[in-house]
């Protein structure tokens, strides 16, 4: 039963949707350590070889020659280390503070603090910025995190690469994208992509192959050829090879199948689509914004069945469908009564949520919930009789009468005796 | 928690790459020094160039060592740090993220588990963008975030002018409600001043081109002076205006403020100079107050007697207050902060609006309701079973009883919720049970019984349908 539910806030549970926010800094870590590995092995590889060329009998300044270029190398490493050195900074500096943040809320007691209030606030700052970088609406994000000053909890440049590398793909208008950013992406990730098993460079070497078919000039064709013997052999998906026979034996304009769709520009969006599966994958991104989860869990846990019925009290005034035809719609509403109750409007009543609400379920009760002592109008609305009462005296009803409060002023009045006790069980 | 902030010191204070700088700085110096030596004084130049470099071998061969020493030690403290991450969320993997996510289609196990079953969750939700966005530039006005409102309101239009230039239709006719037409501002302000004035507030207008950006910066105007000024003046104002609406809700608003004036005017201006000819200077509050009093309460309505009659005889204790009777009365009064609080309910009730955000509120208890959710769609998967009722949520998700907002009627014989289609109603004794147990009690009979108590009834007109 509801009122018998403690408010007690087990944090472990409570931070189902916090996940990630400790994870992302950490895989990030883990790719900038994996290019540090990888600069080093560049750098130890070419001072090896140069220094080993340098023992043979050469000229003093040839070796100097060498040397300084040995020197560049190692400087250019540590020009590198140094960049990674600082990102890494930036990392530890956000993940300290996330940890902080959560910490945060291991040391409210029950969701009846105050302290959880404004903790519960940053989540959902944090929500939000999550969902408007989703949606690449960077600048609202950027000003949003800002404002709140949680920048250090919420992942700006992570999305602002992912989705420029997105909308490259995506290309403009209905034209054809551009793979070479996504392909810089793929290197930069080998490692990783390789080890979750993504399709994701071949499929975009493959529209690469795909470009050079179309162009139907035979030194393009050439190239197309030595592009698919270049990436799409070896240990990989055989598939891919065959796809690319296939696609050359074909003209552009064919329209036998799969090749009439490899040719269509819709396999931009598809690569962008697959981009961002195999993007948040590898950080270990939720694939959908993590406001929906909450959302959805959350509608459905406030949802009652009389959130949208026509006899709730509550219903908000700006229902929406207005706006799309205003005026049949505004004269077929009646004008909403102006409420009153001493109760917080419902959220899922209120206009910001209430069509959002109306296709999800609604929470499932075992038990009645209601207010001590239920009374019944004439008119069937039923009330707790003390705040019945109050409410009357708050609207100024003489003594001895009640009115419904729902109907404000103007309401029909009754003799209190007219008002009946209501048995539910 | 404690696992994860070891392991993030650890982290911070040495697996980090600053090791491996410094070893590449010697590197560095150790190549600079063979330089300078070789480029250095001709004599032993040309001799011990060669050796020279091949003394170099072996030191840059132990650096390369050293410098991969020093990645292990960050690899071992990520690793340490994945370990304790791994352990905080031990089994609590409810979104799809187990292991190092490494399947591709694992995202989102609770949008999954629950979406098989009703279509609706949280992948449900990525079909309602339009209504979604629309929540959220509601949310931002209503927080005062007006900067950050008008750059999503002008990104969201954006996207959606290229994505309709692609064929794609959405939902956006939100935006319009949106969008403040710079041309019209003016005249339109005068046109809503008008309305409110009648206390036509719920007329078609409502929704007029940057109806709630005007009204949300009205409310944090006058927040604004009620907080940080201790300026009493537009809350007053804004209470009159609206004074019978507020009425209609049974709001103090108004009598709050006005008492909270008396108040400020009784205790502080003590040194009023205007006031300081006429009368001992102590006075001057009081009698500010007692002049404040006689042109203000007369209008309230008769329920305030009693308070009203409190405070004017609290003008009779004027210089001991503290001593008196009525001390409680002052010490006891409405805070500004409370009345901050009153204000904002009072302000979003008249715009129909929740008076604190339905995000907050929405995302809090789904935050309490998914361990539940998550667990039950764990079972699902596990017994292979499915969730058949699509208009009802499968299990109790608890919540507190701040997040009651209505009343719940769960039929006693059928355990249904009393719904649109299968009402409460109520029986001559007064026990309610919903209609369709009822028809089923009642079917082939004439009279029948209360199955709660002896009372015996018609069945014809025996049931009144009650709004819960």
């Amino acid at each position: 039963m509801a009122e018998l539910i403690s408010t007690k806030l087990d944090p472990d549970s409570h931070l189902l949707l916090d996940q990630p926010l400790l994870r992302l800094p950490h895989e990030l870590l883990r790719k900038n350590l994996k290019s540090a590995q990888r600069h080093i092995e560049i750098a130890n590889k070419g001072i090896a070889t140069s220094i080993q060329t340098l023992t043979t009998h050469s000229s003093p300044a040839d070796t100097l020659d060498a040397l300084d270029a040995t020197l560049l190398k190692a400087q250019t490493l540590k020009r590198k280390l140094k960049a990674l050195h600082a990102e890494e900074a930036t990392l530890h500096r956000q993940q300290k503070a996330r940890i902080a943040h959560l910490q945060e809320l291991h040391d409210i007691p029950t969701i009846a603090d105050v302290k959880y209030d404004v903790w519960a606030q940053t989540r959902l700052d944090r929500l939000l910025v999550d969902y408007l970088l989703r949606q690449n609406y960077l600048a609202s994000a950027r000003q949003l995190a800002e404002a709140k000053g949680i920048v250090d909890l919420v992942d700006i440049p992570v999305f602002e690469e992912c989705g420029r590398i997105e909308a490259s793909l995506c290309g403009v208008h209905g034209e054809y994208g551009d793979v070479r950013e996504a392909l810089g992406w793929c290197a930069e990730n080998k490692q990783a992509l390789k080890k979750i098993g993504s399709i994701l460079e071949l499929e975009l070497r493959l529209q690469q192959f795909i470009e050079l078919a179309r162009t139907d000039e035979m030194d393009k064709l050439m190239e197309a050829i030595a592009h698919a013997r270049k990436h799409f052999v070896g240990g990989q998906d055989t598939l891919y090879g065959l796809r690319a026979g296939g696609v050359l034996a074909h003209a552009p304009d064919t329209m036998v199948e799969p090749y009439k769709t490899m040719y269509a520009p819709t396999r931009y969006p598809y690569l962008a689509a697959l981009f961002l599966r195999t993007h948040h994958t590898l950080f270990a991104l939720p694939a959908h914004p993590l406001l929906h989860t909450a959302l959805s869990a959350g509608l459905s846990a406030l949802k009652t069945p009389t959130c949208h019925s026509a006899h709730n009290p509550h219903r908000g005034m700006f229902s929406h469908q207005h706006s799309s035809d205003k005026t049949t719609s505004t004269m077929s509403r009646p004008s909403v009564p102006p409420l009153l109750t001493d109760t917080p409007v419902c959220p899922i009543c209120s206009t910001e949520l209430n069509e959002l609400a109306r296709g999800v379920p609604y929470a499932h009760h075992t038990k009645s919930y209601m207010e001590d002592d239920p009374v019944v109008l004439p008119n069937g609305r039923v009330f707790g009789r003390e705040r019945l009462r109050g409410l009357n005296v708050k609207l100024g009803v003489p003594e001895g009468r009640v009115r419904d409060p729902t109907d404000g002023l103007g309401g029909a009045e009754w003799a209190w005796g007219e008002v009946r006790k209501v048995f539910i069980l | 928690m404690d696992a994860l902030l070891t392991a993030h010191n650890t982290l911070t204070t040495h697996a980090n790459l600053s090791t491996t700088l410094t070893t590449v700085d010697h590197l560095i110096d150790l190549l600079q020094q063979t330089r300078d030596n070789i480029a250095g004084p001709p004599p032993n130049t040309a001799v011990s160039a060669p050796l020279q470099i091949a003394k170099l071998k072996g030191p840059i061969r132990q650096t390369f060592e050293k410098v991969e020493e020093d990645l292990k030690e960050v690899n071992k403290g990520l690793n340490g740090y994945q370990k304790a991450w791994k352990e905080k969320f031990k089994g609590k993997d409810g979104l799809g993220m187990e292991g190092s996510g490494e399947s591709l289609g694992g995202g989102g196990g609770v949008g999954l588990g629950l979406g098989a079953g009703s279509g609706v969750a949280s992948g449900g939700l990525a079909g309602q963008k339009g209504l979604v966005e629309r929540a959220i530039a509601m949310h931002l006005l209503r927080e005062g975030e007006f900067h950050v409102a008008s750059t999503f309101v002008k990104e969201v239009s954006a996207q959606s002018r290229s994505r309709n230039s692609d064929g794609i239709e959405e939902n956006h006719s939100w935006l319009d409600d949106f969008t403040t037409d710079s041309d019209n501002v003016d005249m339109e302000d005068e046109h809503l001043e008008d309305d409110y004035e009648d206390g036509e507030l719920y007329g078609p207008e409502v929704m007029e081109r940057g109806y709630l950006q005007r009204k949300f910066a009205e409310m944090y105007r006058i927040l604004d002076a009620l907080r940080n000024h201790h300026n009493l003046a537009p809350a007053i104002h804004w209470a009159n205006i609206h004074s019978d609406e507020l009425g209609a809700r049974a709001s103090n608003l108004e009598f709050e403020l006005a008492r909270l004036r008396f108040v400020e005017l009784y205790t502080s201006s003590k040194s009023d100079p205007e006031n300081m000819d006429d009368a001992d200077p102590s006075f001057s509050g009081p009698i500010a107050a007692l002049r404040y009093a006689r042109t203000t309460f007369p209008s309230f309505h008769p329920r305030y007697t009693h308070e009203i009659s409190a405070l004017l005889g609290a003008l009779a204790f004027s210089p001991s207050l503290p001593t008196s009777p009525y001390h409680t009365l002052f010490s006891q009064e409405p805070t500004r902060a409370s009345i901050a609080t009153l204000f904002t309910t009072s302000f979003t009730t008249l715009l129909a609006l929740p008076s604190s955000p339905p995000l907050l509120t929405t995302t809090n208890a789904g935050a309490l309701a998914l361990p539940v959710l998550t667990k039950y769609s764990h079972i699902l998967s596990r017994t292979r079973s499915s969730w058949t009722t699509s208009q009802e949520l499968p299990v109790e998700t608890p919540l507190p009883g701040s997040m009651n907002f209505h009343n719940i009627f769960v039929c006693p014989v059928s355990k249904e919720q009393g719904t649109e289609a299968n009402w409460p109603v109520m029986l001559p004794c007064g026990h309610v049970l919903a209609r369709e147990s009822l028809e089923a009690h009642a079917r082939g009979k004439g009279r029948c019984k209360c199955p709660y108590c002896p009372v015996e009834f018609r069945v014809e007109g025996g049931g009144k349908r009650v709004f819960i």
